[in-house]
């Protein structure tokens, strides 16, 4: 991280530590703290590093995906797995993004936030939490095997309401993923299966990386000014 | 306040994708796939018959829906329309370059590392040290 902030003052768009040296607190000739300059620095190669760090698990996952899609077409056909098969009748996606506007370094900077709602699961999932939640920040001790107790009553009682919306969850994300796999009939093979569980990890990762890139280009412009 | 992009947050917006035929059929396999009421879709599937302005049409159309928060594009695809995909300067929808099975991601053609990499330039500062 060093040898790449030596390298941004090399460019002679940062100034380096050298020349402010003399004053102690490192209040630059601008009259900014010279502190915040390499803090920004380091937050947008720290974003740049992770952007190109997801990229490459996104390669990863996408080729596994692509390698069970072909599995899956070699199996049951190419007129099984193919984009004829797509309906164009209207339909929901199942699968939706959350946004949210944080404010970035300065007001007038927009810094969106990238959420993934799978498979229609917003609604499930904050129930599903919140009891949980309530489970888990109760105080008391977790007693293993022990289940006769008063005091773990509203425990177990709690816990129970917990697993079984998180069964519900579980359910509901399962159907929604057989609705999905019945575009291309009713018996698919088990490579296709698989090639949908890449794909949703690539999701998962394509959100990280728009908030990553989000993170990369409100530093560029703190840094820009 | 002035100058100030806003950005309205959206609980339920959309991943749009224009891709090859496999990268769009894993991507509706993971849920993403919308069609409305007048049949326009969030995808358009890339192939050898798909002309260049069929892709810029739909590239303009996807980043100016506001139901839409994410582009995928392909980097192979978003190469032919390199000036368009260059000159989009919007945080929301965000424009994604992904690698496709013929073509491996490049961080050097990528438009947001391409915006940014004055800062960098370590070619130049080794080129200069030697």
């Amino acid at each position: 991280m060093a040898a790449a902030t030596e390298e941004l003052q090399f460019l002679g768009s940062i100034p380096g530590p050298e020349g402010a040296g003399e004053v102690d607190g490192a209040v630059a000739e601008e009259g900014r703290p010279r502190g915040g300059d390499n803090e920004e620095i380091l937050r947008f190669m720290d974003s740049v590093d992770g952007y190109l760090l997801l990229m490459d698990s996104l390669s990863s996952a996408l080729r596994q995906g692509w390698l069970d899609l072909a599995s899956a077409r070699h199996s049951m056909g190419p007129s099984r797995v193919s984009s004829t098969l797509f309906d164009h009748k209207e339909q929901s996606a199942a699968t939706k993004l959350q946004v949210v506007d944080r404010d970035g370094l300065k007001p007038s900077e927009p810094k969106p936030h990238f959420a993934l709602s799978k498979w229609s699961l917003q609604e499930e999932c904050h129930s599903t939490y919140d009891v949980s939640e309530r489970a888990f920040t109760e105080p008391k001790m977790r007693h293993r095997g022990s289940v006769t107790t008063p005091e773990n009553g509203n425990y177990e009682s709690a816990n129970t309401t917990a697993s079984s919306t998180g069964a519900d969850a579980s359910n509901h994300v399962q159907r929604a993923r057989s609705k999905a796999l019945s575009v291309f009939g009713g018996l698919v093979s088990p490579k296709l299966r698989t090639a949908q569980l890449s794909f949703e990890t690539a999701l998962d990762l394509i959100v990280e990386l728009a908030n990553s890139r989000s993170n990369m280009l409100a530093s560029f412009s703190q840094l820009k000014e | 306040m002035a100058g100030r992009a806003n950005i309205p947050t959206n609980s339920s917006a959309l991943i749009a994708i224009i891709a090859d035929e496999d990268t769009v059929t894993g991507f509706l396999l993971a849920g993403v796939g919308n069609v409305d009421l007048r049949k326009k879709t969030n995808y358009l599937i890339v192939d050898n018959k798909t002309t260049v302005k069929q892709i810029e049409d739909a590239f303009k159309e996807f980043t100016s829906r506001e139901d839409i928060a994410i582009v995928l594009i392909s980097q192979y695809v978003a190469n032919m329309i390199r000036f368009l995909v260059d000159g989009y300067n919007k945080p929301v929808p965000a424009i994604l370059e992904i690698p496709s099975k013929d073509h491996p991601y490049d961080p050097a053609h990528d438009s947001v590392l391409s915006r940014v990499k004055y800062l960098f330039s370590a070619e130049s500062v080794a080129s200069d040290r030697r």
